[in-house]
């Protein structure tokens, strides 16, 4: 006896305006009379504070309330007996609806911050049998109405990393060769094309190592009266591997993942923001001493550009 | 018994079939091909293209372009090149025993089945961690492990991808697409490869399969459509859409770049599903290329990605171009950064670009395949080679790149261009490739289509003035070798040398080491190739001393080809040329002993042998025999060449009877000469040639020498069986009617007034009754060829005579009864023996034949008697016991024997029904 629920869309994701269709799949090997099947829909943005940047490490921890997006319980059949074999319960719902609570908040799968949306179906079945229910998850996107309206700016960022825009110390060969990369890359970008951009490695008096794009989360939550933040890394991608040529110019293209990555949001109490930062590290023989820790810490043997990236869900 | 008279007039009259005259003579059937053929060849036709030639100069031989047929249906044309390809690839880098490793890669380690399970399931993050970091030191595996392994791993993902594990499939082809980072296993980096893509390959063909099946089908298994050949991305269903949008996705989260871009490419044929202009994405991994620093791991990657994109339906060769001149780039620093680094070093270099070469050479095939005049033109332009026509010097190009880019262009441009590719050359001299092996390459280039002689001219000037320095007798030996065919054609006297003597001066000065000398060869060989007679070769400048300072195996094969020049006329009469043939016989015959050189095939005895056989002293026949002499000294390993001296030596011999002055003692040399040059010859050959020296003799009157050459000849046979350690039935054959020859002979031969009248057939028989090798057949005939000859010698006139001088045995023993009585004595016995043999033979069908044989032999030997017919009937009978009573033989045996004995007719009716 088992129960699941399958939605329309292989890729399970539905737009705010859409209906959520599917179907219920009942398997039994006897007929079984149940008190209804109810269908409950739940969004919600669930919210932790750890220490990180508050500073006090054990006494914030916490979960705090989440945020209710949407809860809605629909009965889809009102009680009666369900044949043995396969039964397939079709379902159609509606996700908005007017006393909706918040908005569809895009779905998020942060460190502190999640947005999720879940469908629960539950076949109850009386005190003596144990209710049935299954539990999947679908993904919000915005509604094409809710998208950013102006185009995404084709604008690139044009950085520079030399020794002296770093705020570390360098190793002193370093700092005193030298060394020059330049490039730009794109600041807003659309959540369905990757992160562009381009880089040169024009000088530098000790070999690279590595050259690697590193996506950042900043989440921030309102805490009393504190805004707690906290970054952390997504994604990791090379572009270049060991001492590359000279004022060849490689390509920025970091694909963003789905979850791990939204729409920039600034709600009341909540933000969620992205950081790419343009890692270079330098062949030096300190570097092999250190096992690979805190891709944020600043090394000797590392020059860091980072700059914000803000996302949008666009066409 | 009594012998039958005969009339051999009668005879051949009677059985002689009659003569019709043929309409055509069967041997000058289509003459008119054939002719034109031996003007093309001998006359040294220069547009006669020798495809064999030059097949020691791999580097140089332009591989001719393959015409492409761009439909759908050729589209397995480049993946067979590129099987091919890979399998070259291996060859060009044979692997050594042990593989060393910069580090272990987690899943190189064999370490239980269970272990692997989890160690895959590990997440992506975990296996990133970079190990290499805290094992220092180079770790050391043997290549059939590595290999193994790798095979194993193909089978794991294979295995998970059907368990619907498809995420374990990925995860272990991005482990197998890591190893191609380490760039420290050298030799065996090409292996690896060619391992390592073939696994990329069948993911991408999985991935493939699997995003197809969603596009056409629908989940539960029915057909939504069938996807055409050239469909469309609109095409594509939003499920399998989302399916390949999520590989490209995973791929592109791979944090590596370098298995990040082979994976990309292994399922770059994927990107029609989500886009119809799938050649962006490969102009963006031309530049993501950019980013492996090490340069033998980017040429790789640049390998794969010319190989993916073919099976993208079509391609621009745009970001091949964009290959080529970053691997220019590539090439350029890193020889810039080699002039200051010491030795090792640049040895480390030098096998980099090595390891280099095969990609840059896949590449620039898969530019010019098939590529428009038009596009050809383009394509120079985009690789910075056609600006700047006036400065030259501003061009800079990898002189690797260049090799590659000049052995592909076609012939067409290389010549309209050939001053600019002259200047290219001339002007990109790095480390990356010997600049000469340029110049040799554009030399090779220009011999495959007959160019302008203005053209040669110009080029034959420049790389003369180019090649003048050259120190090394290697470097100048390659630019020459290459432009010898040009200079050889064209005619240019003095270019030709010149070269020969900057041949000849660098050779004296130095030497010549042993990589020198396939150079030298292919040269001489040229020139030996190109002049039609050996005087004009020898009368060149220079030719004799380059001709001294060869040896070893090169030497050989020159000397070879100028022995089968001089062979080629029919006669060699030039006292000089003769003399000097001899020596160069003389070096090969004795490198043959001390280097142990095989002579597998015979070739050298055989034209050694030639070269004997056309010497013609022509009147100075003392000479000749005495060349002869020297020549059975001197070439004592040719046991091939002794049988050619008995012929040269017996035709002298002839030679010296049509003489108008006869010289007996002269002729009674040669014949000496002949007779103690056969014992040393080994094999069945001496008895043939023992019975034509003394057929010779006989014909010179040599009556005392003919005893003794018979006597030899039936002598050897007893030593034919301990020589030779097998027999071929041929030779058997041969044998056979060799022995056969011998007694047609023995009728003509007189008998000596000191030896019994049937000495010879007598020895003959005795002989091979004791030889117990000869088996049943072979005496059957033999004893019936011996019954043949007493019957013919007991006539009262001979067949046939040597000349008037001779006098036959049919005069000598004219009315002699005892004689006859001897002949008659030697034939019972014979006839006895024969009769026995055939009862001797196993085999039924053989057994029946010989019956025959025999019996054929009787009846027209002997005249009706008892003991005749008796004997008759008995090998009748036998024959109709092993033979059917159709066999022709058979009844014409017994029409022969109802003819000749007539009384016998009626026994034999009677048994016939």
């Amino acid at each position: 006896m088992s129960v699941h629920l399958k939605l329309s869309r292989f890729n399970r994701i539905y737009r705010p305006s859409e209906l959520l269709e599917g179907k219920i799949i009942l398997k039994t090997q006897s007929s079984i009379s149940h008190y209804g099947i109810r269908l409950t829909i739940k969004g919600s943005v669930n919210l932790q504070v750890r220490g990180g940047s508050a500073g006090v490490v054990e006494s914030f921890y916490g979960v705090i309330k989440p945020i209710p997006i949407v809860k809605r319980t629909v009965e889809v059949k009102s009680s009666g007996k369900i044949g043995s074999g396969t039964t397939e319960i079709p379902f159609s719902l509606n996700l908005k609806q007017d006393e909706n609570l918040e908005r569809f908040y895009e779905t998020f799968h942060g460190a502190d911050i999640s947005i999720q949306y879940l469908l629960t179906v539950d076949i109850s079945r009386g005190y003596l049998h144990k209710s049935l229910s299954a539990t999947t998850e679908f993904i919000i996107e915005s509604d094409k109405g809710d998208l950013l309206q102006r185009p995404i700016s084709p604008e690139m960022v044009i950085f520079y990393i030399t020794q002296d825009t770093q705020r570390h110390p360098l190793l002193p060969e370093l700092k005193s060769g030298g060394f020059r990369v330049s490039g730009k890359i794109c600041t807003q970008c659309s959540l369905s094309s990757p992160i562009n951009g381009e880089l040169t490695v024009e000088a530098s008096a000790i070999p690279i190592q590595s050259i690697d794009i590193q996506l950042y989360r900043v989440e921030s939550i309102l805490h009393g009266e504190k805004i707690v933040t906290e970054t952390s890394l997504i994604l990791t991608t090379q572009i270049a591997d060991g001492d590359v040529c000279r004022n060849l110019t490689l390509p920025i293209y970091v694909i963003l993942p789905r979850l791990l990555t939204c729409p920039t949001i600034f709600a009341g109490p909540f933000s969620i923001e992205f950081k790419v930062a343009i890692v270079i590290s330098f062949q030096s023989e300190l570097s092999k001493l250190h096992k690979k820790s805190d891709s944020r810490t600043p090394r000797l043997w590392l020059a860091t550009e980072t700059l914000p990236l803000e996302l949008v869900r666009a066409m | 018994m009594e012998f039958r008279p005969r009339n051999y007039t009668t005879d051949n009259a009677s059985h002689a079939l009659p003569r019709v005259r043929a309409d055509a003579h069967p041997l000058s059937a289509p003459p008119p091909p054939l002719a034109q053929l031996n003007v093309a060849v001998d006359s040294g036709n220069a547009d006669f293209f020798d495809p064999l030639r030059g097949g020691a100069d791999n580097d140089a031989k332009a591989t001719p372009l393959h015409h492409r047929n761009l439909s759908e249906a050729a589209g397995d044309q480049p993946m067979k090149e590129w099987t091919s390809f890979r399998r070259l690839l291996m060859q060009k880098f044979p692997v050594s025993k042990m593989v060393s490793l910069s580090s272990m890669p987690d899943v190189l380690m064999r370490s239980g089945k269970s272990h692997e399970k989890s160690s895959t399931s590990m997440h992506l993050e975990e296996l990133d961690d970079p190990q290499k970091f805290a094992d220092e030191g180079a770790k050391v595996i043997t290549w059939q492990e590595y290999v193994s392994r790798l095979h194993e791993l193909k089978d794991e993902i294979t295995r998970s991808w059907l368990a619907e594990d498809r995420v374990t499939s990925l995860k272990l082809s991005i482990q197998v697409a890591k190893l191609m980072v380490d760039t420290s296993v050298f030799e065996f980096y090409p292996t690896l490869f060619v391992l390592v893509t073939d696994i990329m390959d069948m993911l991408g063909d999985l991935v493939w399969k699997r995003i197809k099946r969603k596009a056409e089908f629908t989940e539960d298994g029915a057909l939504v459509c069938n996807l055409a050949e050239n469909f469309k991305a609109s095409d594509i269903c939003a499920d399998a859409k989302e399916t390949c949008y999520n590989w490209f996705s995973k791929i592109g989260a791979v944090q590596d770049l370098l298995p990040r871009i082979y994976l990309e490419l292994a399922i770059l044929p994927c990107w029609r599903f989500l886009l119809d202009q799938p050649i962006d994405s490969l102009q963006r991994l031309v530049m993501m290329t950019r980013g492996l620093g090490n340069p033998v791991a980017s040429a790789y990657c640049r390998l794969y990605m010319a190989h993916c994109a073919q099976k993208l339906p079509s391609h621009d060769i745009g970001y091949l171009v964009t290959c080529v001149n970053d691997l220019r780039v590539i090439l350029t620093q890193t020889s810039a950064a080699n002039e200051s680094t010491r030795g090792n070093f640049k040895n480390n270099k030098k096998f980099q670009i090595s390891l280099m070469e095969p990609t840059i050479e896949y590449i620039m095939k898969c530019i010019f395949c098939g590529l428009s005049q038009r596009r050809i033109n383009e394509v120079l332009l985009e690789l910075g080679l056609m600006e700047n026509r006036q400065n030259f010097g501003t061009v800079s190009c990898a002189s690797i790149v260049l090799h590659h880019l000049l052995k592909e262009l076609p012939i067409e441009v290389v010549i309209s261009n050939v001053l600019h590719i002259l200047h290219l050359i001339e002007f990109n001299k790095d480390s990356s490739y010997d600049q000469h092996l340029n110049y040799r390459l554009l030399g090779f280039r220009l011999y495959e289509r007959k160019c302008p002689v203005d053209i040669v001219n110009a080029v034959l000037d420049k790389v003369m003035q180019v090649i003048a320095p050259y120190e090394s007798l290697y470097a100048y030996l390659n630019v020459v070798d290459a432009y010898a065919d040009l200079i050889l054609q064209n005619h240019m006297d003095n270019h030709l040398d010149i070269i020969l003597g900057g041949v000849s001066e660098r050779a004296s000065n130095g030497g010549v080491t042993e990589d020198e000398m396939p150079g030298l060869q292919s040269l001489m060989v040229k020139l030996l190739s190109h002049f039609e007679c050996l005087e004009d070769v020898f009368c060149l400048d220079h030719f004799p001393e380059i001709l001294d300072v060869m040896h070893g195996k090169s030497q050989d094969v020159v000397f070879l080809h100028i022995l089968n020049m001089a062979t080629r006329s029919s006669h060699i009469r030039d006292l000089t040329s003769i003399q000097l043939l001899f020596e160069i016989s003389q070096t090969l015959h004795d490198n043959m002993e001390f280097m142990s050189v095989k002579d597998d095939d015979g070739q050298v005895a055989r034209s050694v042998s030639r070269f004997v056989h056309t010497v013609d002293y022509g009147t100075e026949m003392e000479h000749h025999l005495a060349f002869l002499v020297d020549c059975r000294a001197a070439f004592g390993r040719f046991n091939e060449l002794k049988e050619t001296l008995v012929h040269s030596s017996n035709s002298l011999a002839i030679q010296s009877l049509k003489c108008a002055k006869k010289d007996l003692s002269f002729f009674k040399s040669c014949v000496t000469f002949s007779e103690v040059t056969i014992p040393s010859i080994t094999g069945q050959r001496q008895f043939d040639l023992f019975l034509e020296t003394a057929e010779v003799a006989f014909l010179g009157g040599l009556v005392s020498h003919l005893d003794g050459l018979i006597d030899s000849a039936i002598g050897c046979l007893c030593t034919v069986d301990k020589i030779d350690g097998f027999r071929t039935p041929a030779d058997v054959e041969g044998l056979v009617s060799s022995i056969r020859k011998l007694c047609g002979f023995l009728v003509m031969v007189p008998g000596n007034i000191n030896l019994p009248v049937t000495y010879f057939p007598n020895n003959l028989f005795t002989l091979i009754s004791s030889q117990s090798w000869f088996d049943p057949k072979m005496r059957t005939q033999i004893f019936s060829a011996i019954l043949l000859l007493l019957t013919t010698l007991s006539q009262k006139t001979l067949p046939y005579h040597a000349n008037t001088e001779i006098p036959g045995n049919d005069m000598l023993y004219y009315g002699d009864s005892s004689y006859k009585q001897e002949l008659v004595s030697l034939s019972k016995v014979v006839l006895e023996n024969l009769i026995c043999v055939v009862q001797q033979e196993p085999s039924k069908t053989a057994r029946g034949s010989m019956a025959l044989e025999a019996c054929n032999c009787v009846a027209s030997s002997f005249t009706l008697s008892n003991e005749v017919s008796s004997i008759c009937l008995t090998l009748i009978e036998t024959a109709k016991s092993c033979l059917s009573a159709q066999d022709r033989c058979l009844q014409s045996t017994i029409r022969l024997v109802n003819k000749q004995l007539p009384t016998f007719a009626g026994t034999m009716v009677s048994t016939s029904v």
